[in-house]
């Protein structure tokens, strides 16, 4: 697929929606990549200036989607799209909602973050926690790279991201339910680490959601609910 | 001055011309129809329609004159009619672009504009000199020549104004041509061909020259196709060259006779053509 | 991911947006690697009972005097499915409508070479009677062409030719037509009255009507409702919806929402060559060739 294809309309405004709608899917992709950073530095270093700014932030991130399903809706209503049109279409739509929810998510790990004092923070596995977050932040940024890009190897590659970053979080999970069984009284506080850590896991799957889009958009093939193997023989197999 | 302003004159004057020029036409034909409404009116009676032309100073009318040319031009559109549509079938459904079909249609227009003396002069040479004498026959040939072009032209005009897409859409039921032809093509151009055939009744009811030749004029009531017949135009000729004034008078009756039943066939002809519409 | 999405859909009926590929996902997730590669041969077998080939084209070219206008065309069509042909201007896909009731007989120098097989006999045969083809073969044009008869007479004229029904019985069938092309409740006090009179999307459903009265097998629509209104146009999209449980109906089109409306299957032409056939979802949401996509896009060529 070329990206500079969506030039080629006849109808030059059509091209400008396109790009219009690609650009602010670019830009409210660095909006919750910056959203999910601050997020990891509040939950990790416990800055909490950070985590406010995340917590007031996050109706920017409604606001972007929105307003994308209004300029989506609008294209569909007028240009009737069809074939990668049609696809980008709904694969933004998606990747749009997405978006929307790892802002959530990015939002909750910050609520946690303002949450937890200094001393739950030195008794939890931080390390392994600001690991798994790093590698869910590369990904979502390879994700929306793959977009950009559109990009279906760099895809693939992200989407397999989400099993290391699976077992990680088995790993930390495990790692906390030890905790709490050693430390009854902290339950309450590694809870809060525990969902953190869920958001992160979640925002794993929602990276690899968007990669399926951008597969579904480049190659037309739906390659939800598969599993990595079926999904990366479809991606790189036959390219029709 | 101004671009507007001159349009403007330019468009003035070029209306007050062209209404001048209709005026000018419109005002001989009125004075034409005048005079012979003014002349011709007085002596048209019942004897006009009942009595055959009479000898110099005698009572009499225009009967024998009337019907033979009724006769006349009867026979010039049944014998024309039929001859023409073919053709006009012919090259509309068949020869189209054919080297054939411009043929036949360059010689159909020499046919159209040739002097109507000159067929009655061929009609003479080949049928009256052949059989011996005048006749209705001859005349009508004479006449059917004159009709076959009109009619021709006018059908193959009406022919081709049926939309293609008609005669795909019935070839696409499954008609044969024929069928098509008649039940569709035909149908939908009815009005059109008899329009073209009442302004060929309307041309030939007025010829002169070519039944000077052939069906020449008759004194007597004749309805013998066969023999000389009398008809308006020749005896309007006749009579109206004569010395006699009351020959002058029904003269004066018969032009008028034949230029309103010209008017009225015209007149029929332009409410089919809008009636096809 | 652990999720089986596939056993979780499989309990949801998608079928009235009326795809046989979601039927085929649903079967079990395996069968998607070859669905995508199996739609194109075997696409529509999972729908409404078999598919069955009614039209076979093989190495189809057309010629408009020395112009080539077709280049070897090889396409199979189904019966009792709508397939639509679409492309720019003078692509060739009313041409090759055209050649399937041989309709480009009635003029000289236009002449097709190859195969068409009607129900395995080649109707491009030399001993093959046009007329009784093209009783076989309806067709409806672009611009509407009541015949200048009675409404009656336009339905009566067509079956005439190649039966005999009492009087009885031909009323009957006029009605049946007219009814099949919803358009009794409008004319049925007036059936005496001229075609002609009718409004534009009234006398194309008439046409509709008297090429569905003689009954053929096949209907081809050249552009059928390019003339009408926007309601007028539904009301036509409506018809074929309706009739294309007993007919095998061919749509060229201009507009190709109306492609993507109406067609079970689509074929993209273009300069005479046929660029893509596919079933219809496919066409308009992952065309195989990029000039299908450019079209349909809206893009320069």
């Amino acid at each position: 697929m070329d990206k500079m294809s969506f030039s080629h309309h006849i109808s030059q405004q059509y091209n400008e929606e396109l790009w219009g709608i690609l650009d602010n899917v670019m830009r409210m992709g660095g909006l919750v990549e910056q959203q999910l950073g601050d997020a990891l530095v509040a939950l990790v270093e416990g800055d909490n200036e950070r985590g406010e700014l995340v917590v007031t932030s996050d109706y920017k991130v409604n606001a972007f989607e929105v307003r994308l399903d209004e300029e989506c809706t609008h294209v569909l209503a007028r240009r009737q799209p069809a074939a990668s049109d049609l696809r980008l279409i709904i694969a933004v739509v998606k990747t749009i909602t997405d978006l929307e929810r790892i802002g959530d998510e990015a939002e909750r790990i910050a609520r946690m973050a303002l949450h937890l004092l200094e001393a739950d923070r030195r008794r939890s596995p931080m390390e392994e926690v600001a690991a798994l977050g790093e590698l869910v932040k590369k990904m979502l940024h390879g994700a929306l790279d793959a977009f950009a890009r559109m990009d279906t190897e760099q895809a693939v590659k992200v989407a397999q991201e989400d099993i290391k970053a699976d077992s990680q979080y088995e790993a930390i999970v495990r790692n906390l339910i030890q905790h709490m069984e050693d430390n009854p009284k902290s339950v309450s506080p590694i809870m809060d680490i525990l969902w953190s850590v869920r958001s992160l896991e979640r925002i794993g799957d929602r990276s690899r959601n968007i990669c399926e889009y951008v597969i579904y958009f480049v190659l037309g093939k739906d390659v939800r609910h598969t599993s990595f193997e079926q999904m990366a023989a479809e991606a790189t197999g036959d390219r029709r | 001055m101004s671009l507007y302003v001159r349009r403007r004159i330019v468009n003035a004057v070029g209306l007050a011309l062209s209404i001048f020029a209709t005026a000018f036409g419109l005002f001989w034909l009125g004075w034409l129809l005048w005079t012979l409404v003014a002349q011709g009116l007085p002596w048209i009676d019942l004897s006009v329609f009942s009595q055959p032309t009479p000898p110099p100073g005698d009572v009499g009318g225009l009967s024998n004159a009337i019907i033979g040319s009724l006769l006349l031009t009867g026979s010039g559109i049944v014998i024309g009619a039929p001859i023409g549509v073919l053709a006009a079938t012919y090259l509309s459904e068949f020869g189209r672009k054919t080297h054939l079909a411009s043929v036949v249609r360059f010689v159909n227009d020499i046919l159209l504009s040739a002097p109507s003396i000159v067929i009655g002069v061929f009609i003479y040479e080949l049928i009256v000199l052949r059989t011996g004498h005048f006749s209705g026959w001859a005349g009508g040939m004479a006449l059917a020549l004159i009709v076959i072009p009109i009619v021709v032209r006018t059908t193959e005009d009406m022919l081709c104004l049926v939309p293609v897409s008609l005669r795909e859409a019935a070839a696409a039921l499954g008609a044969p041509r024929w069928r098509v032809i008649f039940a569709v093509v035909y149908r939908a151009s009815r009005a059109g061909i008899l329009t073209g055939m009442l302004l060929a009744v309307a041309r030939i009811s007025g010829e002169t020259a070519p039944l000077l030749f052939t069906a020449l004029n008759n004194q007597f009531w004749s309805l013998d196709m066969g023999g000389a017949l009398a008809n308006l135009p020749v005896v309007i000729f006749q009579f109206a060259m004569s010395p006699y004034e009351d020959w002058q008078h029904l003269a004066w009756a018969g032009a008028l006779l034949i230029t309103a039943g010209i008017l009225a066939l015209n007149i029929i002809a332009r409410v089919l053509g809008r009636a096809r519409k | 991911m652990a999720y089986d999405g596939s056993s979780a859909r499989g309990r949801i009926d998608l079928r009235p947006l009326g795809s046989y590929k979601r039927e085929q996902t649903v079967e079990d997730a395996r069968a998607r690697q070859s669905w995508t590669a199996g739609v194109e041969q075997g696409a529509g077998q999972a729908a409404k009972g078999s598919a069955v080939t009614c039209i076979e084209v093989r190495d189809l070219s057309f010629f408009y005097g020395r112009y080539q206008a077709l280049q070897a065309i090889n396409l199979e069509l189904q019966a009792r499915r709508v397939t639509a042909f679409i492309g720019p201007s003078g692509c060739g896909k009313s041409t090759l409508l055209r050649t399937f009731n041989r309709i480009y007989e009635l003029y000289p120098g236009q002449y097709a070479t190859g195969e068409i097989l009607i129900d395995g006999s080649n109707i491009l045969d030399k001993r093959q009677d046009l007329n009784l083809l093209r009783a076989r073969v309806g067709m409806v044009f672009q611009k509407p062409t009541p015949f200048p008869m009675s409404i009656y007479d336009n339905i009566a004229f067509g079956v005439k030719l190649y039966q005999r029904l009492s009087r009885y019985d031909m009323d009957e069938r006029v009605e049946w037509a007219l009814r099949k092309a919803a358009l009794w409740d409008e004319v049925k006090d007036k059936l005496k009255q001229s075609g002609t009179l009718l409004s534009g999307g009234q006398q194309q459903r008439l046409c509709l009507a008297r090429a569905v009265a003689v009954k053929p097998e096949i209907l081809l629509l050249d552009e059928p409702a390019s003339a009408l209104d926007p309601i007028s146009t539904l009301k036509i999209e409506e018809l074929i919806e309706e009739l294309k449980g007993e007919y095998t109906i061919i749509i060229v089109t201009h507009n190709m929402q109306q492609a993507a409306r109406v067609s079970d299957y689509t074929a993209f032409m273009y300069l005479g060559k046929l660029v893509e056939f596919a079933d219809t979802d496919t066409i308009f949401t992952r065309p195989r060739e990029k000039e299908t996509e450019d079209y349909i896009t809206g893009r320069y060529g």
